[in-house]
């Protein structure tokens, strides 16, 4: 009897915090995506009043543009250059900036997420100053130490332009994985440490048998969720930069998908193209989940 | 304790890799206050770090503030960020403490469709959002952008807030049963309190995200009075491709940073703490 | 000398648009256009000079008679929301505050909005969508396509309209238009109002000191390039984040130079044909590029940057030539260097004693098909398509309209004079505005900036953009 009533109670309450979100989630994400993937069946402009049902022809002639293919492997390069640099980098300094001593720890740490509350808007117009083949910053650096002018146009090669998109991504990046691992090893209780000095393990054994097994936590969430926001959002700053130019040769999915739906008139197929991002943003969280955890089997 | 590191070669090569990346990350933002006070030609005669020349070209800044709007951008920014944040927070903490606390059909389900639906391309839904919002007449309106934003945040924020109530001690909630409190007390009166670091990581992720965001806001709203700083910024960016004027694009970056970069000096601490609570389980 | 006259023109077009016009342009045309800018600085006031100006345009468009007296003026007035959308580019907008201000002191009683800006296009594209459209659309600037809009049914049926639809003046609006509208199916939605012509353009000053001779063929233009080369600044730079422009000005004209002059090749790779794009005149042409790469005379920084950073380069004498189009000159007003003075001339590309080839390309006016305010778009229009505008938008936008009106009295500047003057000789090759499927367009876009980095063989920029067009006419 008793317990009829606080399971009652209880539905009742795990309703009432469920249902409203549920509901806004609905009303305002799920639905418009949905709708959104449900396009790529169509052949649509994006602009007029009729859509013609296709079926899965998009998905059928995305496989043979040759484009998307070229903007799949940007995007994983993007991916592991980025998950490489940044957890590198990222990792370094908040060791040294937790491990080493150094006096000025606390204000660096302060300097470095600086670019992280920065608009990409922001990031992108620096950068493209900074990549200027006359009047940029890159190239009149250079030229200190040459005779010539230099006047490499770094989004300009015929190809591997991408490479040039991750140092701002990176650059961009660090400050938040950083505060991030930072907050793990703070977390790991000194007399660990305290105990391997005694036993004569210097900075890098400590790294590698304390530090990286107990934060492994930390990175992989880090790493995934790198993954998920370059497939998703890397585009934000190739538009502002390059707009996926010059010949397609920084093109990712995500501006791919912009350029089809919003620019060539092809919104079903721009849909398609969001399709194939979810689908391989899935399978790629799936086959990291397995290998990280593999990882800190081995590394345990 | 920590001796740090022992070897002076190998700590003056750390701290000398530390202090370059600080100086790459302090330099731009010199840099774009230089060059906000040049004329384009200066842009050309000298190089790139190079000074500007006398008298400084403070009317940069004069002409960007009055021709666009900045201080209705600043206060539409501070009132989508705000609005759409709290409410946000207050969706996914919800959720995500009974998807944490409780055992219930399809609970695991739920979960995971909140945390799939983050790796959705945003960009796919802003057509089908526009008539919606149309439908609704929240176009441009900074309700409209609270509600897509703040729905937007929601997955996040569960997805954050469910690991952070799971590291809760279960003992907390089962003497609140045992005091007589009923489901809404335990959560309002000690789970929620208990969770506030949680909750302000969230948070200063969302305001971050929310504050900078144009995407969507470019989308939605179209009236120059609704205009958040990002929206007014990407649209400033499209304008100097027609009118090259560097020095006044650089001030209007500068005017665009200060504020964050205000905030950030002043709530640094917490959201060093914030991140730290967050990533602690 | 020749730049303080520009100097002076610019600064004088600037006065124009917020003084009230003075004079410009034949008497009649100038007693009209007075008439409405008093209306416009003394709306509130001066109501004689305004109603009788709307008198005329609600009027004509109701019944097309322009000669009406001034009482039947209240009947027909115009009035509720009407929507303005108009693209900010390189022409700037001073033409269109100046002629919105003009039509609204006209009409008093109508509530213009005017949607205006670099992203306008962007920004109302929801609203076309939604069906909620605003009135009056200017086609112009990235994210409009005419004959897209036309395909999606956005824009309003105006072949009927325009077979007897006369402006302000009483003139029949086609006969006062340079460049006809394109026709659809037979069917006309959209009006020219603004005629470019793409070209390749150099400082003459600087011609002049350096001894140089101005191109008047492509050898000539390969024989100078050297030369400037040897004088240490790079000959050519193109605007390689658009590479519309390079297509536009060299390209394209190539084209038809190595087409015998026959433009008829344009108009089937208009319509995606595959044969077109196989014809050995785009081989030959596709070549002339790749003598400019191989020569060295393009630019390296071109591919990266955009219009603005290029033009900044040539205003600088970093480089002689740039491929462009007539609004150059307004749109870099504010950073001429002293001394600078633009020579122009349509195609670089033909052999020696060929004819000159101007590709135009002109920006249109349309009716959205679900616009509220229909009656108010169609007076706007015959408003703005008035003799009086020829010269007032050549002078404010620095550019020529698509309204045959003589503007060698106004204050325009000479190069846009000089422009016309190309566009009207009959020793002229004039190509029609095209307008390429969006695919194709961005297929030839980034084969063109793949050649001219090496990248690709005219041959494979061949394959690549028949690929499309097969594609595109399935």
């Amino acid at each position: 009897m008793k317990s009829g009533s606080s399971k009652l109670q209880r539905n009742i309450f795990i309703a009432s915090f469920i249902i409203p979100t549920f509901v806004f989630y609905c009303i305002f994400t799920v639905y418009p995506v949905i709708k959104g993937l449900y396009y790529s069946m169509f052949d649509w402009s994006g602009m007029s009043q009729n859509k013609e049902f296709v079926g899965f022809r998009n998905f059928k002639d995305l496989f043979h543009d040759p484009i998307i293919w070229k903007a799949i492997g940007n995007d994983y390069f993007l991916v592991v250059g980025k998950v490489i640099g940044i957890m590198v980098i990222a990792t370094f300094f908040a060791v040294a900036l937790t491990r080493f001593n150094f006096k000025l720890a606390g204000f660096l740490r302060s300097v470095y997420f600086i670019p992280n509350i920065l608009s990409v808007v922001v990031i992108g117009v620096l950068w493209n100053f900074i990549y200027n083949p006359q009047i940029g910053f890159l190239n009149g650096f250079l030229s200190l130490f040459t005779k010539e002018k230099v006047s490499i146009t770094w989004l300009g090669f015929t190809s591997h332009t991408i490479w040039m998109l991750l140092p701002p991504a990176i650059w961009a990046g660090i400050g938040f994985y950083m505060i991030l691992l930072i907050a793990a090893i703070q977390n790991i209780p000194d007399s660990l440490y305290e105990a391997s000095e005694l036993e004569g393990a210097g900075q890098w054994q400590q790294f590698r048998k304390i530090t990286v097994p107990l934060i492994w936590e930390q990175m992989k969430v880090s790493i995934l969720n790198i993954m998920m926001t370059t497939l998703n959002g890397s585009f934000v700053i190739v538009w502002i930069m390059t707009q996926g130019g010059p010949d397609n040769s920084t093109q990712v999915m995500g501006s791919y998908l912009y350029q089809m739906a919003f620019q060539q008139y092809h919104f079903g197929y721009g849909a398609s193209i969001g399709v194939l991002i979810l689908v391989l943003s899935l399978i790629t969280t799936v086959v990291l989940q397995r290998l990280l955890r593999h990882e800190t089997v081995e590394l345990g | 304790m920590n001796v740090g590191i022992r070897n002076p070669v190998a700590k003056g090569f750390f701290y000398l890799l530390l202090l370059i990346w600080a100086v790459s990350v302090i330099y731009p933002l010199i840099w774009t206050l230089l060059d906000s006070l040049k004329d384009n030609e200066q842009f050309f005669i000298h190089a790139p770090w190079s000074l500007p020349d006398f008298p400084l070209l403070w009317s940069n800044f004069s002409y960007v503030w009055s021709k666009y709007n900045f201080n209705t951008y600043f206060v539409n920014s501070l009132v989508v960020t705000v609005g759409s944040t709290l409410l946000g927070l207050i969706l996914s903490a919800m959720t995500a403490y009974v998807l944490a606390r409780y055992k219930f059909r399809g609970s695991n389900f739920l979960y995971l469709l909140y945390i799939a639906s983050m790796m959705i391309p945003f960009i796919l839904a802003l057509i089908p959002l526009f008539f919606l919002m149309n439908s609704m007449h929240l176009i441009n309106t900074k309700l409209g952008l609270i509600l897509v934003y703040s729905s937007s945040l929601l997955a996040f924020g569960i997805f954050v807030l469910v690991g952070f109530f799971k590291s809760l001690p279960k003992e907390l909630e089962e003497s609140a049963t045992i005091d007589g409190a009923s489901h809404f007390g335990t959560f309002f009166r000690i789970m929620l309190p208990l969770s506030q670091p949680g909750l302000i990581t969230v948070a200063i992720i969302n305001v971050l995200n929310i504050w900078n965001e144009y995407v969507v806001g470019t989308i939605i709203v179209n009236d120059p009075t609704q205009y958040t700083l990002p929206i007014e910024i990407a649209v400033m960016q499209q304008e100097m491709q027609y009118r090259t004027e560097w020095g006044p694009l650089f001030a209007a970056l500068l005017v665009t940073i200060v504020p964050v970069l205000i905030m950030y000096i002043l709530f640094q601490r917490k959201i060093a703490s914030g991140i730290t609570a967050g990533a602690v389980k | 000398m020749i730049l303080k006259n520009k100097l002076a023109t610019l600064s004088l077009a600037t006065v124009l648009a917020v003084v009230p016009l003075t004079g410009c342009g034949s008497s009649s045309d100038n007693d009209n256009s007075s008439n409405q800018t008093n209306a416009s600085t003394n709306a509130s006031t001066n109501t004689n000079t305004s109603t009788n100006t709307s008198t005329n345009t609600s009027t004509d468009a109701t019944t097309n008679n322009s000669s009406t007296t001034d009482n039947a003026a209240t009947a027909t007035k115009l009035t509720g929301d009407f929507e303005i959308q108009y693209f900010v580019g390189g022409y700037g907008d001073k033409w269109w505050k100046k002629v919105i201000a003009d039509f609204k002191a006209a009409n008093p009683d109508l509530n213009i909005k005017e949607l205006a800006g670099p992203k306008i296009n962007d920004q109302t594209k929801p609203r076309w969508i939604g069906g909620t459209p605003p009135d009056f659309v200017y086609i112009d600037g990235p994210g409009l396509n005419d004959r897209q809009m036309v395909e999606d049914g956005q824009l309003e049926d105006l072949t009927e309209w325009l077979k007897t639809a006369k402006n302000v003046d009483g003139e029949l609006i086609t006969d006062l238009l340079a460049q006809p509208a394109q026709q659809y199916d037979g069917k006309t939605y959209n009006i020219p109002l603004v005629l470019n012509s793409w070209g390749v353009f150099w400082d003459k000053a600087l011609f002049k000191e350096k001894g140089w001779t101005e191109p008047q063929d492509f050898d000539q233009f390969l024989q100078v390039s050297d030369q400037i080369k040897g004088a240490g600044i790079t000959p050519f730079i193109h605007t390689g984040k658009y590479p519309y422009y390079i297509n536009g000005a060299i390209l394209l004209p190539a084209i038809v130079s190595e087409n015998n002059n026959d433009t008829s090749i344009l108009q089937d790779m208009g319509n995606s044909k595959v044969e077109a794009f196989q014809k050995p005149a785009v081989l030959a042409a596709l070549n002339k590029i790749v003598a400019l790469r191989d020569k060295g005379f393009i630019d390296k920084a071109s591919i990266q940057i955009n219009h603005t950073d290029s033009q900044m380069l040539f205003l600088q004498h970093k480089d002689a030539f740039i491929p462009n189009g007539l609004w150059l000159p307004n749109e870099m007003s504010k950073d001429i260097p002293g001394g600078f003075d633009f020579g122009f001339i349509p195609s670089v590309t033909q052999g020696a004693g060929g004819k000159v080839v101007a590709n135009t390309s002109t920006s249109t006016v349309a009716i959205a098909k679900n616009a509220k305010n229909k009656d108010a778009a169609k007076a706007f229009m015959q408003f703005i398509f008035s003799k009086a505008q020829a010269s007032q938008w050549a002078e404010l936008s620095g550019a020529p309209s698509n309204i045959k009106g003589d503007i060698s009295a106004s204050n325009a500047p000479s190069f846009v004079k000089d422009a016309a003057k190309y566009l009207t000789d009959a020793n002229t090759v004039v190509i029609p505005t095209i307008t390429f499927n969006a695919d194709v367009d961005k297929a030839m876009q980034d084969a063109t900036d793949a050649l001219t980095i090496g990248k690709i063989t005219p041959e494979e920029w061949v394959k690549r953009v028949t690929d499309v067009a097969a594609k595109v006419k399935q």
